[in-house]
């Protein structure tokens, strides 16, 4: 395998130096670019006290494309699939250099916080949002329970 | 390809900044040859084969074999200018990039090279991976001594290997072979400029004690002394980076030449939705500028301003002259002047280049090309739009037949008018019996048969001329 660009080494270590609060990223060790991740639900949202996993990926290409992020835990959310797979901008077209898995993961993290059913990528869940909002928040709420709590 | 290109030989088609950037290499010119001598060869062999009026008139075969060549010339060129060459030096920086990118590279190097020789882009720098301010001189010195010319690991990804979509046919398309023969010539091209660069690299480490063109430690300290870190690569450069027009970031060459346009793409939903119903039409195919990387602002461009006391390599003294008055630490303005006070030797060329007032720099600049890019895209989504609805077309012909009722016959009906199917079928259109269908299917799977058996002659003739040859 290629060398891991300073970039990649530098982004890792500062992630460790200077951690984000409710955020967690830890380097797989068989490969760097690859990323176990957790993501605090925001409090006030209905994923508080959930604690997300995810899985992040840096292709070749990164910095000049997005790394690739996938909610590994189920999450009743309007942008956010059955298999993980997260709607959102700076994760696509909107990618830029200058952001880095720090950003993105805070981006992430104000999804969870501010749901866009408007923009969907889960029809059924942004279905249920739109014509019921407290009902699809409940089932947000009984989703985190079940499977984003932390197993003591 | 066994000859190692070495620098020399003028090309022809170079036009601008002549001192500099004539560099087809005589490895080069030999492939080219080669190259020539190749599809001739696959000229001649096609006119002697030529099955039933496949022939093609001498004069469009002669003007796409020019055609190939010129492409193939170009692309050599490009490779060649992505070598970097310690005597193209430029205020301590370089021409091509350091390697930090391994693709991405398809910029217009002559540009870009022509852009740095007048000082309006950063030159490519060496980066430094790592810097500690309590690094003595010495230390720093010692450092910056031992950096490579190019990165360590030279490789360009854009040899990787992708399926062909033809890959699981057994009857493979002259189309398929002439794509793998691409690949392969564009392999053995990447191959040949690795190995140039590490002629090169050889180059510059024999002559380092020697060389009025390597960098004096005045100039590197000048330079490295306090870096900068680019936000983008996080390596660190000489303080004086491109800056970004609209937020005034720092950004250097090496990655600013990676950003570019997005692919050519459909309008966004928001943009579009005049006629929901209606499917992409080939020129609704966008592409747009690429925004600031910091701070989002449309039509990214950067600009540039030389050090005032500094000009070596093109058009400025030999790098290993430069002096600086007070050693080390910053220098003030009052210096500035007592340095460009004494070299006074610089010839006129120099001051040209620094007397240019900063230029904004745009993406679009650097690669020229986007605009055939997003034509060829429309084209090719035209033609796949077009076999989309012969292939429609055929198939209501059969539907037509067993289900003689309701919406589809009218469309059908409708379609027969257009030209399309009524060419196909002569006459006959409006009344479809049953046998006359057969016989344009059986029709249809002949003729696939036949071009299949054609490509495959050829291909067969074309190893066994391969074998002769060896």
């Amino acid at each position: 395998m290629a060398a891991l660009p300073k970039r990649i080494i530098k982004e890792t270590e500062r992630l460790v130096s200077d951690p984000v609060p409710g955020i967690t990223a830890i380097p797989s060790e068989d490969n760097l670019r690859y990323f176990e991740v957790t993501i605090d639900g925001p409090n006030h949202s209905p994923y508080a006290d959930g604690v997300f996993n995810l899985e992040l990926y840096l292709p070749d290409d990164y910095p000049m494309c997005a790394p690739k992020v996938r909610f590994l835990t189920k999450i009743y959310h309007p942008n956010i699939d059955k298999l993980g797979r997260i709607c959102l901008d700076v994760l696509k077209d909107n990618w830029s250099p200058a952001l880095q898995i720090r950003t993105i993961l805070l981006s992430i993290q104000a999804l969870l916080g501010a749901p866009n059913p408007d923009d969907p990528l889960a029809n059924d869940v942004a279905d249920d949002w739109k014509k019921d909002e407290k009902r699809a928040i409940e089932i947000a709420k009984e989703w985190t329970l079940k499977y984003a709590t932390k197993k003591d | 390809m066994g000859n190692v290109p070495t620098k020399e030989t003028r090309s022809r088609s170079n036009t601008d900044s002549s001192s500099v950037s004539d560099f087809i290499t005589s490895g080069g010119a030999v492939s080219i040859q080669n190259t020539i001598a190749a599809s001739s060869r696959s000229s001649q062999r096609r006119n002697t084969t030529s099955f039933n009026g496949h022939q093609r008139s001498a004069s469009s075969e002669l003007r796409r074999m020019k055609r190939q060549q010129e492409k193939d010339n170009a692309l050599e060129k490009h490779y060649h200018q992505l070598i970097v060459k310690f005597n193209e030096h430029v205020d301590g920086g370089y021409l091509a990039p350091f390697g930090t990118y391994k693709s991405n590279l398809d910029y217009n190097c002559d540009v870009v090279r022509r852009l740095i020789i007048e000082g309006k882009l950063s030159p490519f720098f060496t980066p430094l991976q790592d810097f500690d301010e309590s690094w003595t001189d010495e230390e720093l010195y010692i450092i910056l001594k031992q950096l490579p010319l190019h990165a360590l690991e030279p490789g360009f990804n854009d040899e990787e290997e992708e399926d062909d979509v033809d890959d699981h046919k057994i009857h493979k398309s002259s189309n398929f072979y002439k794509r793998q023969e691409e690949k392969s010539k564009l392999k053995a091209l990447i191959a040949r400029v690795k190995e140039a660069q590490k002629v090169e690299e050889q180059r510059y480490l024999e002559s380092k004690a020697t060389s009025t063109d390597m960098s004096s430690r005045d100039l590197l300290l000048r330079l490295y002394r306090q870096p900068r870190e680019c936000p983008i690569c996080f390596l660190y450069y000489p303080s004086h980076l491109n800056v970004s027009k609209c937020c005034l970031q720092p950004i250097c060459t090496e990655c600013f030449v990676q950003i570019k346009r997005l692919d050519p793409h459909p309008p966004h939903e928001e943009q579009a939705n005049a006629n929901p119903n209606e499917p992409p039409l080939p020129h609704t195919l966008i592409s747009e500028p690429a925004s600031c990387p910091y701070c989002a602002s449309p039509n990214f461009g950067v600009t540039y301003v030389p050090p005032k006391d500094l000009c070596t390599g093109i058009g400025g003294i030999k790098p290993s002259q430069y002096k600086q008055y007070t050693g080390n630490g910053d220098i003030t303005d009052e210096e500035d002047e007592k340095v460009s006070r004494t070299n006074k030797k610089t010839p006129p060329a120099m001051v040209r280049r620094k007397s240019a007032t900063p230029e904004l720099i745009t993406i679009d600049m650097i690669r020229p090309d986007w605009e055939t890019k997003l034509l060829s895209a429309r084209n090719k989504l035209a033609r796949k739009a077009a076999t989309a609805s012969a292939i429609h077309a055929s198939n209501l012909i059969i539907s037509d037949s067993t289900e003689s009722a309701s919406g589809v016959t009218d469309d059908t009906r409708r379609r027969r008018g257009s030209g399309e199917t009524g060419r196909r079928r002569g006459n006959t259109a409006g009344s479809a019996s049953n046998s006359n269908l057969r016989s344009i299917e059986d029709r249809m799977i002949e003729e696939a048969l036949r071009l299949s058996i054609i490509d495959e002659e050829i291909r067969k003739k074309k190893a066994e001329e391969e074998e002769a040859k060896k």
